[in-house]
């Protein structure tokens, strides 16, 4: 070859060997050397995390299954002016849909941007039935798109909305939704992967991972029966008695389940919102979130310490002269009335104040207020409801708050706060052979994956001897069966106590209203179920015996017969009259 | 114009012809034709792997789609199921049961008597 040629050619091939090599060198460089900043970058413009849909919230059921809070579906109905080429047309569809102004809908599917572009995205609707959401997707507008969404739904409307609470669509409050919320929640997964501009998941490769797992299903010791029987009974006994408010918990003794709890005035929990501006706030559960003053039904729990401590027995006598001083206040009876020399079991019948002062002092204040916290007072029942108080208990520690004279008031229950529900845990303890259990709402939880946890009764502390619980539950069918005869149970021996409370207000106790309570049990001697009833501010009556006690045994009665209990005495099958 | 007969016109088309061409023709690349095989060979290696792999990432693909319509179908099912849990218990819930009953003609049982059990 002449030399000219062969030198142009080792010149082209040199030529192109210097490129090949700068492409390739940077080539190495790019995915070699600089590989991770490259694929950082690239994965960064790439892929997104994706939350999934969301599946849904944990449902409510009752002891029997019923389903008492579970999950509706709605749709949020949104759309992508940019997309939507007809949006005269669109808006017209949707108007016939939705019962919108066609104009309205037109302005929102021709919103745009600053720049004068057509909206990636405007919400029309945020939330219609599911029905109405179907009809719009069966319309197939280009550009508008439905949204499922979960609505928290309620069957049995009112009922137990104070023991289960509400929910919005991200959280739960108040009960069983805002104690349990986390464990009700969904569990969001995100799932991480290729997006196209829209973020919608590039089905690159299967993806991977767990499939969103719905929250925990929980499964109440409430009775949907029994709750309706209590709400009813509640509802006319603030219409009979004319009171403001009332409260009614149904427990059973041996494991400390709650059957039924109620509180009146209530509220929809699904309609939750239209309440919200109600004064006092209807949400909180007045069975666990308010304290009042009980009154007499206080004098079971210093009876029972008096006894169980050895200071007296039952037949000890002590002479009534009408009044007492402790701590350099006077003491009276109801009425100051004077009775003379009594028993112990008359403290009770009666209801003698004076008799409960000489029990706690007799007592002295160390063993009594230990009684009285053992009982439970002064610290929350650790219930699983959410918003509960401790209630308000001064010990003679306290010397701020606490005053010698509070030794024979609190034995009354006066200069005491505490809630309906640890008065009827309290009850329940000498129901149950005087072991204090832990009170509470849930049965069961159920996993999404099945797996089911039973809830054990925790057994809090044996407050009492077995024996001195049978001693004051002899001494409370006394009460019901020589006692108003409007707290009696037609074919059972039940046991309880009244109490007549005054309201403290600013500067002493409010003159014109009571809180009336009874608190009973049984069938006696193995008791099936506690049964607080407290009404506020009766009006027909201020004294509990003419207001709660027949409300308990109007509602007792009903529970024996709806719950299959035979009465005191062998029968055992039921028939319905005429 | 060259014309015939015009010796130094053909000497000096010859001349160009052979500056154009000759290097090229007389330039004979004599190649091994050994690796001109390998390369072909590892050509269509090549292409058989892209091709393999790029009927695996569409085959991975398809079924990544499937499972995602498979999920969503999942999810619809699911909405399905609690908006007709809360529909039925709403059906059989006591308020609309008492609504029901109360239309039927039944009333709230006033008296029960316990009979003794034969037993």
């Amino acid at each position: 070859m002449a030399e000219g040629p062969r030198r142009r050619l080792i010149l082209l091939i040199t030529l192109l060997g210097v490129c090949v090599f700068f492409t390739v060198v940077q080539l190495f460089k790019v995915q070699v050397v600089e590989h991770e900043f490259y694929a950082k970058w690239a994965e960064e413009q790439r892929v997104r995390a994706v939350r999934m849909d969301q599946p849904p919230r944990g449902v409510i059921r009752d002891r029997d299954g019923h389903l008492l809070a579970g999950n509706g579906v709605r749709y949020a109905v949104e759309a992508a002016p940019v997309y939507v080429m007809d949006k005269q047309r669109a808006a017209e569809a949707l108007a016939s849909v939705l019962h919108m102004p066609a104009s309205h809908l037109e302005a929102k599917l021709s919103q745009r941007d600053e720049e004068g572009n057509y909206l990636q995205w405007v919400r029309i609707v945020s939330s219609v039935s599911k029905e109405v959401g179907e009809r719009v997707a069966d319309l197939d507008l280009r550009g508008v798109t439905i949204k499922p969404l979960w609505k928290r739904a309620y069957p049995e409307d009112e009922l137990a909305s104070h023991a289960l609470g509400f929910s919005t669509v991200v959280t739960g409050y108040y009960g069983v939704e805002g104690f349990y919320d986390a464990m009700l929640q969904p569990e969001p997964i995100e799932w991480v992967g290729p997006v196209d501009v829209e973020s919608v998941p590039i089905p690159w490769e299967p993806i991977e991972g767990e499939f969103p797992r719905r929250g925990v299903n929980l499964e109440l010791t409430l009775d949907r029966t029994v709750q309706a029987l209590v709400e009813a009974e509640l509802a006319r006994a603030l219409a009979t008695y004319e009171a403001e408010a009332g409260t009614i918990i149904v427990m059973e003794p041996h494991t400390f389940g709650i059957l039924g709890m109620a509180s009146l005035p209530a509220y929809n929990p699904e309609n939750y919102s239209r309440f919200a501006d109600r004064d006092p706030l209807v949400f909180e559960d007045p069975a666990v979130s308010r304290q009042y003053e009980p009154g007499s039904v206080f004098k079971i729990l210093t009876v029972a310490a008096a006894l169980d401590s050895g200071t007296v027995t039952p037949n000890s006598v002590y002479h009534d002269e009408g009044w007492i001083e402790v701590g350099g206040q006077a003491i009276r009876n109801a009425m100051h009335k004077v009775y003379g020399d009594q028993t112990v079991s008359d403290i009770l019948i009666e209801s003698l104040n004076v008799g409960a002062a000489w029990l706690s002092t007799s007592m002295g204040r160390d063993v009594f207020y230990q009684y009285v916290q053992d009982f439970g007072f002064g610290e929350p029942t650790h219930v699983d409801l959410a918003g509960e108080v401790a209630g308000q208990l001064w010990l003679p520690e306290d010397i701020e708050h606490w005053h010698p004279a509070n030794l024979g008031t609190n034995a009354f229950g006066q200069g005491v706060a505490v809630t309906p529900l640890q008065m009827v845990t309290s009850v329940a303890t000498v129901a149950n052979d005087g072991a204090r259990m832990r009170p509470h709402v849930v049965g069961r939880r159920i996993a999404s994956d099945g797996t089911v946890s039973v809830y054990h009764p925790v057994l809090e502390k044996h407050v009492i001897s077995p024996e001195t619980a049978q001693t004051v539950t002899e001494m409370m069918v006394r009460v019901v069966e020589e006692g108003p005869e409007q707290a009696r149970v037609e074919g059972y021996r039940v046991a309880g106590k009244t109490g007549t409370a005054q309201i403290p207000i600013p500067g002493g106790y409010d003159p014109d209203g009571t809180i009336a309570t009874f608190v009973g049990f049984g069938p006696v001697p193995d008791p099936e179920l506690v049964v607080l009833v407290k009404l506020d501010r009766p009006q027909s009556s201020e004294w509990a015996s003419n207001t709660a006690a027949p409300t308990f045994a109007r509602l007792t009665g009903q529970l024996f017969t709806v719950l299959g209990i035979p009465p005191s005495g062998g029968a055992s099958v039921a028939e319905v009259g005429p | 114009m060259i014309r015939a007969g015009d010796r130094s016109s053909e000497e000096q088309m010859s001349q160009f012809l052979e500056w154009a061409t000759h290097g090229v023709r007389r330039g004979r690349l004599e190649l091994d034709s050994r690796p001109v095989i390998m390369l072909y060979v590892v050509v269509a290696a090549l292409a058989l792997v892209a091709a393999i792999y790029l009927g695996l990432v569409g085959r991975t693909a398809a079924q990544g789609r499937r499972i995602e319509q498979l999920q969503m179908e999942v999810f619809r099912l699911q909405r399905e199921n609690e908006q007709l849990a809360v529909e039925i218990a709403d059906v059989g819930s006591i308020p609309r049961l008492m609504e029901r009953a109360t239309a039927l003609g039944f009333v709230p049982a006033e008296q029960v008597e316990f009979l003794p059990d034969s037993d």
